[in-house]
């Protein structure tokens, strides 16, 4: 079979045989293949879509990232296509392996006490490394995941960034509002920079340069400087101490004398805690540190004549392999995905292994290390003395719980118990009357046999309280009426859907709960989590009914 | 550093330079001659991107942004560049993108003076649509698309232009990264301006789902999975409530709801599930519906019994699912078939 004419990739599975196994993970593998008709070995990541919980626009986005480079120091991207259930991305190969695979080999093999690189290989891959991100910054990119993890080499020598999982896009995408994912937390916390920990301020491709500065410290001494601790902890020292530096996680304080003063100046510009300090990539390219870099048949003399025993290792860093894809510190690999649970057992796992995913690290956890977003965690903490008295208490309702009012922003003064919550909000007053009246009215519902379980209250109707968020964000008491024999939970939740009041997404889970509470007589109160979730900037919290509603009988409920 | 003697070209300028090399790429000469031009429409475009964004020493211009901008109304320029698109080399047409992206968020006050033009010049967003068919600027043109999507006039041109419907085939073609980005402006389309949409879907219900039932059904597992996400989306999205009853109300769409229930991807039977669920629920099941539901009562009961059951951390999801499983265990024939039933003395 010819090429085609048009230089274009095949999409056929038959057209790819598949070689050695190069990387493994729970719901992915990365394989080298033979591309037949064009004769040209490749890497194939093959996803399982059924099993890893990254949905098709987050591997879209990663994809399109990918395909709008083409650079000499970024790992090609040739194509995608579906096989079955898998996705599989067909990429330049790299069979020299990562910087951290050369890295490890050589710490393994040897006493590289006093530094694992010397100063022209590190000058020569981090030069290629800033001409891939010199790039990626004009593309309007943002990597955010520099690490020698992601730093590939090609058998001649070759350097490639890799990578594309968590790397975002800043100039042409101005809705990244609309992201979750920018708003979490990407990237490793060795190679984090200050900014993109704190959260408060967003972040920019200076992020990058910190991570760079980070990794040149990792090819020096072999580990990122905080490196033997629990990520909470790496972001307080990060946060918290003078930038790190070659001596920082040194034994004893000449262990690292050999490198030069040149070089500890570049890392140290690169490591300035404000942004604006950093250099570019560009103005980096300048820097005397980067004399010293030589090419790339240096670094396939120097670094891959080494490579015989990494070659042997059975699974070793490859091509695009996604950040989500971890290597754990016992070479073996890991997939963890961006819905991780935090308490989950593969996420206890991680952060005992010194690693951490995306998004596993919640703005809470960060409040224990004091780090981040101060007003909100205070509310939150606030949210927590309160609650007891809301749980405890259903049938009188304060009119918004304290952290409430604050997002609400309602005047908190005057606002005292007994002023129903029909004030709490302008759209309440005006949908507390159109709810019950909707609900009152209607007895079309043919309903021939009531359901059976409403027992004493049957015939008399039941008066609810259902809190919730509206799509502003305020919190809402929905008061109507439920008669047993005339409503069914599916009507009245259709008409509070359709009356606006709850989202569509939510009409089921608010029906099942509305029966729950009409089934019960003991059920004064119930709280559930809402499919519809809670907004972009918030971390879900049954106390303060973000992500979550409460019903409740109000005070003349089935008691009366 | 930038020489005091190299001034920078007018806006003026950098559009007839842009114009005239474009002409020549399009043209397609010989090698050399097409390298040159080639060249020079890459510079141009960078000169026109740093004018509109500014560079680091120097930033943009109001009075250059706003000519530059007449001059690409008046010479026809972004439809010229959507065009020759596919004739631009790989970094120009990012440029391109990038150029017609910042031209439409362009505000004058509160007018959007690039909408206004599009609008009027809906050319340029045919070309765009169609700009799926070809590999090398299919996700170029996606990016603009997308961004054509945020403004509801450009929306509803789209919405409503025989172009739409090529969508349905752009979202299945083999390569996972344009059909995934064709997917992806499609969902935009119909669910970035709900009133929008809602209008649209209910006016051309049979069209549009005829259409999207093929999608439901096809070989590729990444378009059925999403086409059923969004069917979900769309369904219980309050503003779509007369398509919505309209769609529960149709036992074909019940049956194969059900069908999906039962596919082997859990993935999909979860999103199966999401939509299953509306017709269980509707409080006024027309009487098709209920005769389906009421014959595989004592199946659908035992299957749901064991749905997914090791989803115990989704609360929605389980009590949803305990929800449905009461409702379906206290389904009872229409009254009126319950009175015939009685009246034929249960011949039947």
């Amino acid at each position: 079979m010819a090429v085609p004419a048009d230089n274009s990739w095949p999409l056929k599975r038959e057209d790819y045989e598949l070689q050695d196994v190069i990387g493994a993970g729970a719901t992915a593998v990365v394989q080298a293949a033979l591309c037949v008709p064009r004769n040209e070995r490749v890497a194939i990541k093959r996803i399982n879509l059924e099993k890893c919980n990254t949905t098709v626009e987050e591997l879209l986005k990663e994809i399109q990232a990918m395909s709008q480079c083409k650079h000499e120091n970024v790992v090609g991207y040739y194509t995608s296509f579906v096989v079955k259930e898998e996705l599989w991305v067909i990429m330049k190969l790299c069979s020299g392996g990562s910087m951290l695979d050369i890295i490890k080999a050589r710490m393994r093999s040897g006493n590289y006490k006093s530094g694992v690189l010397d100063e022209p290989a590190i000058a020569t891959v981090l030069k290629e490394v800033l001409k891939g991100l010199e790039y990626f910054h004009n593309n309007g990119q943002i990597h955010r995941d520099i690490k020698a993890g992601n730093i590939l080499l090609g058998d001649d020598g070759n350097v490639y960034v890799a990578d594309f999982g968590v790397s975002a896009w800043l100039a042409t995408g101005k809705d990244m509002t609309r992201d979750s994912v920018r708003h979490t937390f990407v990237g490793t916390p060795c190679w984090m920079a200050p900014e993109v920990m704190e959260q408060v301020t967003g972040y920019d491709f200076k992020a990058d340069i910190w991570s760079f500065g980070i990794t040149a410290i990792e090819l020096a001494t072999g580990t990122a400087p905080y490196h033997k601790y629990p990520p909470m902890k790496v972001l307080m020292l990060t946060l918290q101490n003078e930038p790190p530096s070659l001596d920082t996680s040194a034994e004893d304080k000449d262990q690292y004398k050999g490198y030069s003063k040149i070089c500890r100046k570049m890392i140290n510009e690169c490591l300035k805690k404000d942004p604006e300090k950093r250099p570019t990539a560009k103005q980096l390219l300048k820097h005397e540190f980067f004399k010293k870099a030589k090419d790339h048949e240096y670094l396939k003399k120097t670094l891959l004549a080494e490579g015989i025993s990494l070659k042997a290792q059975k699974v070793k860093r490859v091509p695009g392999s996604s950040g989500r894809l971890h290597k754990t510190q016992d070479g073996g690999w890991e997939w963890s995905d961006d819905e991780m649970d935090e308490n989950s057992q593969e996420a206890k796992e991680a952060v005992r292994m010194g690693r951490v995913s995306p998004c596993c690290l919640e703005q809470r956890s960060l409040q224990k290390v004091q780090v981040c977003c101060a007003s909100r965690e205070t509310r939150c903490t606030e949210s927590h003395d309160e609650s007891p008295r809301i749980k405890n208490a259903p049938s009188e309702f304060p009119p918004v719980a304290p952290n409430v009012q604050a997002d609400a922003d309602t005047p908190a003064e005057g606002a005292g118990p007994s002023a129903a919550a029909d004030t709490l909000a302008p759209p309440t007053s005006t949908t507390t009357s159109t709810a019950p009246a909707v609900t009152g009215e209607k007895s079309k519902t043919p309903s021939p046999e009531p359901p059976q379980a409403i027992g004493d209250a049957q015939g008399k109707s039941i008066n609810l309280v259902l809190r919730l968020r509206n799509e502003k964000r305020e919190l809402n008491d929905i008061r109507f009426d439920f008669k047993p024999g005339h409503d069914t939970p599916d009507s009245v939740s259709r008409e509070l859907v359709e009356a606006g009041l709850v989202s569509g997404r939510d009409m089921i889970v608010v029906a099942a709960n509305l029966q729950k509470v009409v089934d019960n007589a003991d059920c004064k109160a119930i709280t559930f989590a809402l499919n519809s979730g809670c907004g972009p900037n918030e971390a879900a919290d049954d106390k303060g009914l973000i992500g979550f509603a409460q019903l409740s009988l109000s005070e003349e409920g089935k008691s009366s | 550093m930038p020489l005091f003697g190299t001034k920078t070209k007018s806006p003026q300028d950098l559009v007839k330079s842009l114009k005239d090399s474009l002409g020549q790429v399009a043209k397609e000469k010989g090698e050399k001659e097409a390298k040159k031009a080639s060249e020079d429409v890459c510079k141009t475009l960078q000169s026109i991107k740093n004018m509109l964004y500014g560079t680091p020493e120097q930033e943009p211009q109001t009075e250059h942004v706003s000519q530059l901008a007449m001059e690409m109304y008046q010479s026809n320029m972004l439809l010229h560049l959507v065009q020759n698109l596919g004739k631009i080399e790989f970094e120009g047409r990012k440029d391109v993108v990038v150029i017609f992206n910042n031209l439409l968020r362009r505000q004058i006050g509160t007018r959007s003076p690039t909408v206004e033009y599009i609008c009027m010049k809906s050319d340029i967003l045919m070309e765009l649509i169609r700009g799926y068919e070809t590999h090398e600027i299919a996700l170029n043109c996606g990016m603009m698309l997308r961004e054509c999507c945020r403004y509801e006039a450009l929306a509803k041109i789209m919405l409503y232009c025989p172009e739409f419907y090529k969508f349905f085939t752009y979202v299945e073609v083999s390569t996972f990264d344009i059909a995934s980005d064709a997917f992806s402006t499609f969902k935009e389309l119909i669910t970035k301006h709900r009133a929008l949409s809602a209008e649209f879907l209910e006016q051309n219900y049979d069209k549009f789902f005829t259409h999207y039932q093929q999608l439901l059904y096809s070989e590729n597992y990444v378009t059925r999975r999403q086409a059923l996400k969004l069917l979900g989306e769309l369904l219980l999205d309050r503003h779509n409530f007369q398509t919505m009853t309209r769609y529960i109300s149709s036992p074909d769409n019940l049956k194969l709801m059900m069908i999906m229930l039962r596919e082997k991807s859990r993935n999909i039977q979860f999103e199966a599930f999401h939509v299953f669920k509306v017709f269980v629920a509707n409080p006024n099941k027309p009487k098709a519906i209920l005769d389906i539901l009421l014959r595989n009562k004592e199946k659908l009961v035992e299957f749901l019994t064991k749905f997914h059951t090791d989803r115990s951390e989704d609360e929605q999801f389980n009590d949803e699912k305990a929800y449905l499983i009461k409702q379906i265990k206290e389904l009872r024939p229409a009254a009126q078939d319950a009175a015939d039933l009685k009246a034929e003395g249960g011949t039947s």
